[in-house]
């Protein structure tokens, strides 16, 4: 295998702008299609039937759990939060 | 070659590692290869190694079982020697013989810790991998690898006394040396037995518990590039393993474990060194399995052994990745980083592999071993685990399965040029992404490997239970999952949309390490200087109460001075007369 760095300049297929775009469209798309999909199948098998059976648990569930989990990150920063050479000075 | 069975497993890695230094007099890239050999033979003994317990011997009076392998310790034994294999391939062009020797012993250590039947045989490897992983931190750049090395030195010590300890106290109290459950299967740490109390601190600090866990990020990203990728593999699985033989059922494990998934995620939020997110993320994953052990139902257990066979795999393959990138580029702090998948497009397809797994996406090996955790914590009605385990798979999508890709190939170009990685480093993360997806494809092989076929139970709609067998691809499980992990990725271009997520920064983030790195120090140096003011205050007083004492004698004692000015001999006659008129008086009332 070359290993050589031959990389290149120009903006690759995933940095240019009509890409982004588009992959973002297609999330949407995959998410919306992902939430129908809980249409097609009934779940017998459920621990927690009133809530995994619910519309879109997972998927708001996952939602807002990145959003606080990132920002309770955010407020941990205020608290913890030191140069970078605290240890060495 | 049947009486080689009586030898612990790992053995021939440790004593070839010391032949490796006479290997890389011939040339340096010898003692590399020899080790790839040392773990591929040592691999192929282990699996005609048959099971059962082999290797006892009497110590002084106490009975000793040096290898036994069950079903628990094959799964831990097949594990150690595929990651020992990758590993010695990631690290084939490392000149540094030392660093070889070290990761041999330390693989070695480990295996032959994991087939221990006793107590005393599981101490002393325990120690040999705590002494031989540090050489493998010392060998990282500058003088903060060596400072963190010591911290993490001291505290695997201290692990390992807590453990012999406990296991002194469990021999007195009559209850032998065999290595085997403390807790019985179902059980509160209260009730434990004061001596497996102290073996379960010594497996909990190996573990990363919550407040024990610092050592994890304090030493992993000062390692080597090569040294980090066996640093994640081997102690705290081990610790994992042994939890699982001598605790599970253990109910504060739930919630240790339960703690353990969720405070990691929101520190790797913040975290810039992406070695260091590694290693809370690492710390999150163990979280996934002290539950399953918590919960000690078969299937969590089979969950727990499962998730550290593929968290193994995905884990070194991230940290592969990562190291190509320290490795090429000299850092891995996300500030710096950007744009490499131009330059490396090899590491950012393993790379995203093994996030991919790691958060669980279908088809990958992360999925059919966390669900089985996840699945047991439903089976046992714990709806608050089930729910922590769900949030805490939601931030794995957010600092694995998209912070490392995301802010090492992608983001903003860093303008960063360099050459794709050395091949010996594409081929394991090759080996490792093969396997990672081989695991979620044929997960089969990986469920025929558990201490038992995995399970799953469930009641019908007339309160009826149904026993089969646990099958991960069901459709409401994978779109369930799907759910959660892409509306995730929703959240996160969303945030990115909205200049909400929070920009990396280069900083320190505290962790509990600042108790002993800061705070005791600090508190040490305090306390020294208000004892140097007592003392010296005590010393100046003392020294002027002595000063004016000899001020005094010279007074009364000079040439001049009352007591050594000549005396007439007649004042002497006068007062031993009055003495002797004193003395007669008394004698004589």
């Amino acid at each position: 295998m070359n290993t050589e760095n031959k990389t290149p300049d120009d903006p690759s297929w995933f940095e240019k702008k009509s890409n982004i775009r588009l992959m973002k469209i297609g999330l949407v798309v995959f998410c919306v299609l992902l939430l129908l999909a809980q249409l097609t199948y009934k779940n017998d098998h459920a621990h927690f039937p009133e809530y995994e059976n619910f519309f879109g648990f997972e998927a708001i569930f996952g939602f807002v759990a990145f959003v606080v989990v990132v920002f309770l990150g955010m407020g941990l920063r205020l608290i913890i939060e030191r140069d970078e050479d605290y240890y060495d000075g | 070659m049947d009486s080689l069975k009586h030898l612990p497993p790992g053995t021939l890695m440790m004593l070839g590692a010391l032949l490796l230094p006479i290997l890389a007099r011939f040339e340096k890239k010898f003692a590399a290869i020899g080790a790839v050999a040392l773990s591929l033979i040592s691999l192929l003994l282990f699996c005609l190694t048959p099971s059962g317990q082999f290797g006892n011997i009497e110590l002084f009076g106490n009975q000793l079982n040096l290898v036994r392998i069950d079903s628990l310790s094959r799964i831990f034994g097949v594990i150690f020697h595929l990651a020992a294999v990758m590993a010695s391939i990631y690290a084939l062009h490392v000149k540094d013989t030392k660093q070889h020797i070290a990761a041999m012993i330390y693989a070695g250590g480990a295996i032959a810790a994991a087939c221990a039947g006793d107590m005393v045989t599981l101490f002393v490897f325990w120690e040999l991998t705590a002494v031989s992983s540090v050489v493998l931190v010392w060998a990282g750049e500058g003088r903060g690898a060596y400072k963190s090395g010591m911290r993490y030195l001291i505290i695997q010590v201290i692990s390992g006394v807590l453990l012999l300890s406990g296991a002194i106290m469990e021999q007195a109290d009559g209850k032998g040396l065999v290595f085997g459950s403390f807790s019985g299967g179902d059980s509160s740490i209260f009730d434990l037995s004061l001596g497996a109390q102290l073996i379960l601190l010594a497996f909990g600090i190996k573990a990363a518990f919550p407040l024990l866990h610092n050592w994890l990020q304090d030493a992993y990203p000062q390692a080597t590039a090569t040294g980090t990728v066996f640093l994640s593999a081997f102690t705290t699985k081990l610790a994992i393993y042994a939890l699982a033989r001598g605790f599970a059922g253990t109910h504060e494990l739930i919630w240790i474990g339960c703690a353990m998934t969720l405070f990691p995620i929101v520190f790797a939020v913040i975290e810039n060194d992406l070695r260091r997110v590694l290693a809370y993320s690492l710390n999150n994953q163990l979280g996934f399995m002290v539950v399953g052990i918590g919960i000690g139902s078969e299937l969590a257990i089979n969950g727990a052994a499962a998730h550290a066979f593929c968290h193994i795999i995905y884990k070194a393959l991230l940290f592969m990745s990562m190291g190509a990138v320290l490795h090429r580029v000299g850092t891995t702090k996300a500030t710096e980083l950007g744009g490499l998948h131009k330059s490396m497009p090899w590491t950012t397809g393993f790379c995203l592999i093994g996030a991919g797994s790691i958060s669980g996406f279908p088809l990958l090996s992360g999925f059919v071993s966390k669900s089985m955790i996840i699945s047991a914590a439903g089976e046992a009605h714990m709806f608050w685990v089930w729910i922590v385990l769900l949030i805490a798979s939601a931030g794995v999508m957010e600092h694995s399965g998209i912070k490392i890709p995301f802010f090492a190939f992608f983001a903003h170009d860093s303008g960063k040029r360099v050459k794709e990685a050395p091949l010996n480093m594409l081929v394991a993360m090759g080996i490792a992404a093969v396997l990672c997806v081989g695991l979620g494809i044929f997960y089969w092989w990986l469920y025929a490997l558990l201490p038992s076929e995995p399970m799953a139970h469930h009641m019908d709609s007339h309160g009826h239970e149904h026993v089969e067998a646990y099958r991960p691809y069901t459709a409401p499980h994978v779109v369930m999952q799907l759910q959660l992990l892409m509306f995730a990725v929703l959240a996160f271009v969303f945030l990115m949309q909205t200049k909400l997520y929070p920009a990396e920064k280069r900083a320190t983030n505290l962790d509990t390490d600042w108790v002993y790195r800061r705070f005791i120090p600090t508190g040490l140096e305090g306390l020294s200087k208000a004892y140097h003011a007592v003392d010296g205050m005590w010393r100046s007083v003392a020294v002027g109460g002595i000063g004016g004492l000899i001020a005094t004698m010279r007074k009364f004692f000079n040439e001049n001075g009352v007591l050594s000015r000549p005396w007439a001999t007649s004042t002497m006659a006068f007062w031993a007369a009055v003495l002797l008129g004193a003395f007669l008086l008394v004698y004589f009332t």
